[in-house]
């Protein structure tokens, strides 16, 4: 509602048409969240917004919150399954326990791992999906499919379905913003997070957080010395008026309007972009809390605090990205080689910002209407590879969300007792989506869009709602 | 809509009876097909299903227990399904519109005879013809996918010669920029890129020799059956042409996942995996490009609406199991091509008798093996982990570990050596050696030229090995590679009458490839000739007579002007013999495709979507046209045609490759040449022609879909490009005696009212011409086409 009033306050009066296009809802199956659901679809939303931690490269259940004592008592034996192992570029090695040690947290009694000590503190708000299954092995397919719900390119990612499905909050800001590692982008690169065949409408906007030009084009590039800001405001205006006067000549086009008006939003989104970003205004005590100012969280800190000033302004998915690509020298959670070192980093850097995150949503009142997901591709096996590192492992691993509606301090689902395979409440992203989707006010078997003679869900023909973490 | 249409008619005659197939069938296909679908316990995809059906009962009275998801059916529609019922039920259908046999519906012999005929039905008025400073600027765009120059304008405007517009249609038609055009229109629909997508996103750097063949091709006018022939299997069909086998880069345009098939071990369900997804790839983008069919929906069980069952999906996958995504060497001179070919199958045909060797050594395993594999694993990671020594500590524990490494990969081998035995060796070196004679006649031929495409036969890079021979496909029951079922045999799908769906299960899989070309270009195919007519319709008015290019099955829209789609592809098939220059010059001389576009409100009334074309469709160019125009009018445009993609982007060549916009400057050498030559990145694409909707290279595009948003024009508006044009083009029309008069000529094809010199002239006084040229590149009337 409140993005329609805008613009027929400011946009001169530009009919539903020219704003359906504008929004990208002119396709099929156009769809917006309802008011007398809350801003769900089909039914009342308890969640308004997402704001996904993706570890790229897979971040280990066995290191972080998926305690099992038997790889400590087993130690250094040969890892013995009862099968055989089919691994992604090793032979089972030997059971190796954890490097860090393990505690107990919180009312629930939740074991977490001294690799975050912080996060740990909030476990009584956070629901642990503890027997997470991929259906690849592979990163780039297995990165797609946390992110799209397929192992192929080509499809929506969550972020783009949601945009799809309920528009964003706010007429300032793109519905959909990610925000990449600085050291690179992860396998599959920006594809994902594209719109896929959705309309170009629904892909990710990008925003480099800390760098010179964090949105592209967002201004024009400064080598361009013949625009000022006077020639800018001017020649908009003479655009409007040569646009105007074109549309005069040109009525019963939508499309039309729809143009002259995305220039007045490009000019919004320009000055409200660069807001979101000054974190100048913030408090000491909130800098401290996110870590800003100690080198090794200040990047994450950042980013978890734009998060969170995205989402406080109306944006519906953000995207924080913790890892790049699979080069070297390590830059993200592929520990084949070194756990201890390379999740330990990763995991130092990430700790306090999350922590933060949660407790700085909480203080707000909006962890009740944000969900907080914490996802990786695939997990990483009991036992080592080499002598210090562990292999991919798809058949178990952890993913936790928060807030939004889910039931804090449980966990659902469970490995067997190495750790290796997801033996109690199997779950695909499948049904992470389908539950996310259900807070939002969606049912994830009715969010369609036909492509290629389907009709194209996030779920694909899956997805059950994990009723019992629901609040 | 369909069903109010149908009523409507109902309404207007005096009581006919009840048809299944006008009035009764789209019912069932909206409300109950749903579930009701071929793999459900009560299928009602038959008027026979329906009749012998309780479906009556289940849809009438106060609470019908049936549709089971929204409302219930409509009195109107239980009354007409009653009446069916009671005068017989009987199956009036002539079966599923895109499967019945082609046949040239009489009587009526052009485009607007059919256009016409259906406005008269609906009391509509077909547009005036459009003036000619439109009708160039639409046509040159449409078939150039660039704007006429001013020259082109005033020539065309003032020549008095009756035929001077057909004679402007047959200029453009001849001129290679045509070709350059419409092979950007393939692309989309193949899925054309020149990486390969997922993790580790290499660059394809021989993928565009295809794409110059593509050129090529539409610029020769090669007969259609041709065109498809050669893509699917030009190396076999024509073994004697290079062109013919570079043709086949078709077959690779696609994604490939790297990891999965160079860095998985054989055997392993990921890589099984990998490759079924991956030939799933090709048989979506073959059946989909050339038959407009969704084969891909039976992968996992039988198709839910159109009669394809799992078997023949699968079928269809044997049919390329014997090829992988690889480059390919091919030499212009057709000897040279075909002695190097000749010489390949030789080796193919030793390496086939050799690799069974080959993997007693690859595979060969035991305990103390494994151990040792695993050490020398350990010692690779941990090396390549350290990276450069930056102690000395560092630099003494690599050598250590170097050591170590050498000496486990000694033991290693022993062991090998002595599990696999003398006698296998002796054998291996036997087999080699029949390698050297034919070797030795390969290194006397002249370097090859290579093109990204769909060899059987390669070398070996990592765990990527060449198929040698058709790899056993079966049926994946729920489409997974740990529950195989019955074997597939090479082959298409039964569902098109009067043609042979089973094919040879040739061990030559060449002989598979060449049994599909010729079942998809038989004349006798229906859905083939129907799919291309329909594509470049869609190309040229904007909307396909079937909205659905890529689906012409049950979930699929149905044709506008059916007759009219007959009518066509008859006259493609036989009157043109698959030209399809003719076929465009057919449609842009039409008086349909003259029309204004503009607005009228009493026909929108009727027809708000111009489904019957009282008027033609105004378009937004495209990204590619965007980015031509604006070379074009500022005189920068390289018209050089062929050979490598230039890289508009930054590039590293890491482990993950690198691929960055923001660092290239939009001078760089070979930065003016058409878009069409652009290299195009999977994983990252150009953030400039991705706002403007350039799609995804991994999605087979039969449309693009056109959006605006605010993120858009802040690519038109700031984009270092467009910056960098508005800079040339300033420069250029300052050079002219009337520069605001110069720069609407080239922009927008006409001179500048005296209100807009008024403006313009001011804000260029106030600040420069680049900023005004600026301002004029971002306007509707530069993006869109009337």
């Amino acid at each position: 509602m409140q993005r329609r009033s805008f613009l027929w306050r400011s946009g001169g009066g530009f009919g539903g048409f020219a704003l359906a296009h504008l929004l990208g809802r002119e396709a099929q199956g156009a769809s917006k969240g309802r008011p007398e659901f809350n801003g769900g679809l089909h039914h009342k939303a308890k969640a308004k917004r997402v704001i996904q931690l993706f570890m790229s490269g897979a971040a280990s259940q066995c290191d972080t919150f998926d305690y099992k004592p038997l790889l400590n008592s087993k130690a250094g034996q040969q890892w013995d399954p009862g099968e055989k192992v089919e691994l992604f570029q090793s032979n089972p090695g030997v059971v190796m326990p954890s490097p860090w040690a393990w505690k107990q947290y919180g009312n629930c009694g939740k074991w977490v791992s001294d690799l975050f000590p912080e996060t740990a503190t909030c476990v009584d708000d956070m629901t642990f999906i503890s027997g997470m299954i991929s259906k690849s092995n592979i990163h780039g397919p297995a990165t797609f499919m946390q992110n799209t719900g397929f192992i192929l390119p080509g499809f929506p990612s969550a972020g783009g379905w949601v945009s799809y499905a309920l528009g964003s909050e706010t007429e300032n800001l793109p519905d959909f913003v990610v925000l990449p590692d600085p050291r690179g982008m992860p396998p599959n690169g920006p594809a994902n997070w594209a719109a896929g065949f959705l309309p170009a409408a629904h892909q990710a906007t990008t925003i480099r957080v800390g760098t010179p030009a964090p949105i592209h084009d967002l201004q024009a590039a400064t080598d361009a010395k013949y625009i000022t800001a006077q020639s800018e405001r001017d020649g908009l205006a003479l655009l409007k008026q040569q646009n105007e006067g074109h549309l005069a000549d040109h009525e019963g086009d939508s499309r039309l309007s729809a143009r002259i008006a995305s220039y007045e939003m490009a000019a919004r989104l320009q000055l409200s972009a660069p807001a979101v970003l000054d974190l100048s205004g913030e408090t000491k005590a909130t800098r401290d809390l996110y870590g800003l100012d100690a080198p090794l969280t200040a990047d994450l800190g950042q980013r978890c605090l734009v998060a969170r000033r995205l989402v406080e302004r109306g944006v519906r998915f953000v995207q924080v990205w913790s890892g790049a690509d699979n080069g070297f020298p390590r830059r993200n959670w592929d520990s084949h080689e070194n756990l201890a070192k390379d999740h330990g980093e990763l995991g130092t850097a990430l700790d306090r910002p999350v922590a933060a995150l949660l407790k700085d949503l909480k203080a707000r009142g909006m962890l009740d209407d944000t969900i907080v997901y914490w996802t990786t591709e695939f997990g990483r096996m009991p036992c080592s590879q080499g002598s210090k590192g562990r292999d991919h492992n798809p058949f178990g691993f952890t993913s936790w969300v928060a807030g939004g509606g889910f039931q804090g301090g449980v966990t659902h689902g469970a490995t067997d007792e190495w750790s290796y395979k997801a033996i109690e409440h199997p779950s695909y992203c499948y049904d992470v989506h389908a539950t996310m989707l259900h807070l939002l006010g969606i049912d994830h078997t009715r969010l369609t869009y036909r492509h290629n003679g389907i009709d194209r869900r996030l779920t694909d023909v899956h997805g059950e709602v994990i009723r019992p973490v629901l609040a | 809509m369909r069903f109010c249409l149908g009523l409507f008619a109902l309404a207007m005659s005096a009581a006919p009876p009840v048809s299944y197939e006008r009035d009764v069938q789209p019912i069932i296909a909206e409300r109950c097909q749903g579930c009701h679908n071929a793999r459900a316990a009560l299928p009602l995809m038959t008027a026979e299903a329906v009749r012998k059906s309780a479906l009556l009962g289940a849809v009438s009275g106060e609470r019908p227990r049936m549709p089971k998801s929204g409302p219930p059916l409509k009195p109107e529609q239980v009354a007409l399904i009653s009446q069916w019922i009671a005068e017989g039920g009987k199956d009036d259908s002539r079966g599923w519109w895109s499967l019945r046999p082609l046949e040239r519906p009489s009587g009526r012999n052009s485009i607007d005879a059919f256009v016409q005929a259906k406005l008269r039905d609906a009391k509509l008025e077909p547009s005036p013809e459009a003036d000619r400073r439109t009708l160039i600027r639409r046509l040159t765009f449409d078939l150039h996918g660039l704007p006429p120059t001013p020259a082109e304008v005033a020539t065309f405007v003032t020549d008095p010669a009756p035929d001077a517009y057909e004679r402007l249609v047959d200029r453009l038609l001849a001129s290679p920029r045509y070709g350059e055009r419409w092979t950007r229109h393939w692309m989309d629909v193949i899925h054309y890129g020149e990486s390969h997508g997922y993790d580790k996103d290499k660059p394809r750097l021989n993928a565009w020799p295809y794409r110059d063949w593509l050129i090529r091709a539409f610029n020769e006018d090669k007969p259609y059956s041709r065109f498809v022939q050669e893509q699917i299997a030009g190396d076999v069909l024509r073994p004697g042409d290079p062109q013919a086998l570079v043709a086949t880069g078709f077959l690779a345009a696609g994604p490939w996942d790297f990891v999965g098939h160079q860095e998985l071990k054989e055997g392993t369900t990921d890589k099984n995996n990998t490759r079924v997804l991956d030939r799933d790839d090709v048989v979506a983008t073959t059946m989909s490009t050339f038959t407009s069919v969704t084969a891909h929906c039976a992968r996992c069980h039988d198709h839910k609406f159109d009669p394809i069952p799992q078997q023949e999906y699968y079928n269809l996958q044997a049919v390329f199991s014997g090829i992988d995504r690889a480059d390919r060497p091919f030499d212009d001179d057709p000897t040279v091509h075909q002695q190097r070919q000749d010489l390949l199958r030789r080796k193919q045909a030793i390496q086939l008798r050799l690799q069974p060797l080959l993997d007693r050594v690859e595979f060969a395993t035991s305990a103390e093996i494994v151990a040792l594999s695993n050490s020398i694993q350990d010692a690779s990671l941990l090396i390549t982990h350290m990276g450069m020594p930056k102690t000395p500590a560092e630099a003494a524990q690599k050598a250590e570990l170097e050591a170590r490494r050498a000496k486990d990969q000694k033991a290693r081998q022993l062991l090998v050596d002595a599990m696999v035995g003398p006698a296998t060796y002796a054998e291996i070196d036997r087999m080699k050696a029949e390698f050297k004679p034919i070797d030795d006649q390969l290194a006397m031929l002249p370097q090859p030229r290579f093109v990204y495409a769909a060899p059987s036969y390669f070398d070996r890079a990592g765990a990527f090995r060449p198929a040698l021979l058709p790899r056993p496909v079966t049926v994946l029951v729920r489409g997974s590679v740990n529950s195989p079922g019955a074997p597939a045999h090479a082959g298409a799908l039964s569902a098109v009458p009067a043609l042979k769906a089973r094919f040879d299960d040739a061990a030559d899989e060449g002989i598979r490839r060449a049994a599909l070309a010729n079942w998809i270009t038989d004349r006798n195919n229906v859905l083939t000739w129907r799919s291309i007519v329909n594509r470049v319709w869609q190309y040229h008015f904007g909307t396909g007579i079937v909205e659905s290019a890529n689906d012409f099955g049950r979930m699929g829209m149905k044709p506008s002007h059916p007759e009219l789609l007959d009518w066509l592809a008859v006259w493609f098939r036989d009157d043109a013999q698959g030209s399809l220059k003719k076929l465009h010059r057919l449609m842009v001389t039409s008086a349909t495709y003259r029309q204004r576009s503009a607005h009228r409100a009493d026909a929108a009334k009727v027809d708000g979507e111009n489904r019957l074309l009282w008027r033609m469709n105004r378009t937004r160019i495209d990204a590619e046209a965007l980015r031509d125009a604006m070379l074009s009018i500022t005189g920068k445009l390289d018209t050089t045609m062929g050979g490598p993609s230039v890289q508009m982007f930054w590039f590293k060549n890491d482990h993950s490759p690198i691929y960055d916009y923001a660092r290239f400057d939009p001078d760089s050498p070979g930065a003016y040449r058409r878009s069409v030559y652009r290299f195009i990145v999977r994983s990252v694409p150009d953030p400039f022609m991705d706002r403007l909707d350039c799609p995804d290279p991994s999605v087979l595009t039969p449309k693009r879909s056109t959006t605006i948003t605010a993120i858009q024009a802040l690519a038109v508006w700031n984009n270092a490009f467009v910056l960098r044009m508005a800079e040339h083009f300033a420069e250029r029309i300052g050079h002219a005696q009337d520069p605001l008069e110069e720069a609407f000529q080239l922009a927008l094809g006409r001179s500048a009212t005296t209100e807009e010199r008024r403006a313009y002239a001011a804000y260029a006084k106030k600040h420069g011409f680049a900023n005004m040229s600026r301002v004029l590149l971002n306007t509707n009337e530069f993006l869109f086409v009337d």
